[in-house]
């Protein structure tokens, strides 16, 4: 009768140990169950963040290809600066690798919104901002951009649903050759992006919906909400001397700045405003 | 017979130091603490970026994790408890400079296996790599100049007071 006892001792030791051991991954029965469950939801996915991410980076290679970073250190730190301070007050905080800012050394007045967090901004419309708040519209508006997945969305459904159909079949394959299914959809797919946000522009929603979220940025990160109608105003003057650029891919400026007005119609310039004014203009854009 | 004589029989001790690692094991081997390695982190409410974040969690703070799905780690610090992406722990590599990179951009990042996982199968690093070989005109390497251009976030707070923003 004794030697049942001796078994059950050992076992339940045993058992221990096991579960032990287990234990100190505790997460990874979590991890195996929600790694299947995603599997079978991969067949109607959305682009994840990570995915998003790597676009982004095509997106931003594809537009340095053809435009000159500014390598004005003191001026790309300030543009980061003053994007950070405005991004963690966006209603998408946080991206797979984070947000990033970069000037493109051009005079012409434009800003880019890469998927996942790269945003370029030109001299010329740095040039165009009478001061820090008008800089930090711009660049909230561009966030709005990448909070709203306006870049991934303009992913053709097609060509996402052929990326997921060709994941099904080339799961065992290596698939990292030139020649691969895949680079050819995530060329694809950098095009659609490309288009959108350098040739076409957004859809007028999209445009007014990164409006909008510019003006509540502003006001949770402590900046002017009059800014963003401000500099409108500007660009509206300039718009009547040709449609290139950010006036081509923007809806005209008039229509923006109305429903802008609404939104945020701004206040007198306070002291701290001031102190802001004059960090942007001791700078040498 | 006494009764605690049984406590003087090494079998019954046996059994006690069994039950004792079924019961206890799991919660002492599941107390892990990881360190942030990452700048500008928080935790979230849900598993995922969107949404306003709980708390900052700053880099090189130790959180507790709590439990882990998939990517997201949930975790405790300061007295607060939600979600921190396993990105957040990643070691950083260190830069290799030289001519090649210098002209046709570094490596494709997360070349760690682990990474590579993370990204799951979709458009990976290896996918990005194809997309290079295709396209040698693209400027990689300025774009991982721009993704290494770090704002310290010392300087970044007082970039935000001296500016009298929302901290």
């Amino acid at each position: 009768m004794r030697r049942p006892i001796l078994w059950f001792a050992l076992l339940s030791g045993a058992l221990g140990l096991v579960w032990g051991c287990a234990g100190m991954d505790v997460g990874s029965v979590a991890s195996i169950a929600v790694k299947t469950t995603a599997k079978a939801a991969q067949a109607s996915r959305p682009i994840n963040d990570s995915e998003e991410y790597y676009i982004g980076r095509a997106v931003a290679a594809r537009i340095l290809g053809s435009n000159r970073l500014c390598t004005d250190q003191e001026l790309t730190l300030y543009v980061n600066e003053v994007g950070q301070a405005v991004a963690r007050k966006s209603s998408r905080p946080n991206t797979y690798r984070g947000y990033h800012f970069a000037v493109l050394d051009t005079s012409e007045p434009n800003a880019f919104a890469c998927p996942g967090g790269i945003i370029f901004v030109t001299r010329g419309l740095i040039q165009t901002c009478a001061s820090e708040d008008e800089l930090a519209a711009v660049l909230a508006h561009e966030v709005g951009h990448i909070a709203n997945k306006d870049g991934i969305n303009s992913i053709s459904q097609a060509r996402w649903t052929e990326v997921l159909t060709t994941l099904g079949t080339e799961t065992a394959k290596q698939y990292a050759g030139a020649g691969g299914q895949l680079i050819s959809l995530f060329e694809g797919s950098i095009d659609d992006v490309f288009k959108t946000i350098v040739v076409n522009g957004y859809s007028r929603t999209a445009e007014e919906a990164a409006d909008t979220h510019a003006v509540t940025t502003l006001r949770r990160a402590g900046y002017d909400t009059g800014a963003l109608s401000s500099l409108l105003t500007k660009m509206m003057a300039k718009e009547k001397g040709g449609a290139a650029g950010i006036y081509k891919t923007h809806p005209p400026t008039g229509d923006r700045l109305a429903k802008v007005k609404t939104a945020g119609p701004g206040g007198a310039p306070d002291k701290m405003e001031e102190v802001r004014t004059k960090r942007f203009q001791s700078l040498k854009i | 017979m006494k009764a605690t004589a049984w406590l003087k029989r090494p079998r019954v001790w046996l059994v006690l130091l069994g039950l004792a690692a079924l019961l206890c094991a799991p919660g002492l081997a599941g107390a892990e603490t990881l360190k942030v390695t990452q700048g500008n982190q928080s935790l979230h409410a849900d598993p995922n970026f969107s949404g306003t974040p709980i708390a900052p969690v700053p880099q090189g703070a130790e959180v507790n994790v709590v439990t882990k799905a998939g990517d997201w780690y949930k975790v405790e610090y300061q007295g607060n408890t939600g979600w921190i992406h396993r990105q957040a722990f990643t070691q950083a590599q260190a830069p290799k400079f030289g001519l090649p990179s210098m002209l046709f951009g570094g490596g494709v990042k997360e070349t760690k296996s682990d990474e590579v996982a993370l990204a799951g199968k979709g458009f990976t690093p290896e996918v990005e790599a194809g997309y290079r070989q295709k396209h040698p005109e693209m400027n990689f390497a300025q774009v991982d100049q721009v993704e290494g251009f770090k704002v310290d976030d010392a300087k970044l707070q007082a970039f935000i007071k001296e500016g009298g923003l929302q901290p």
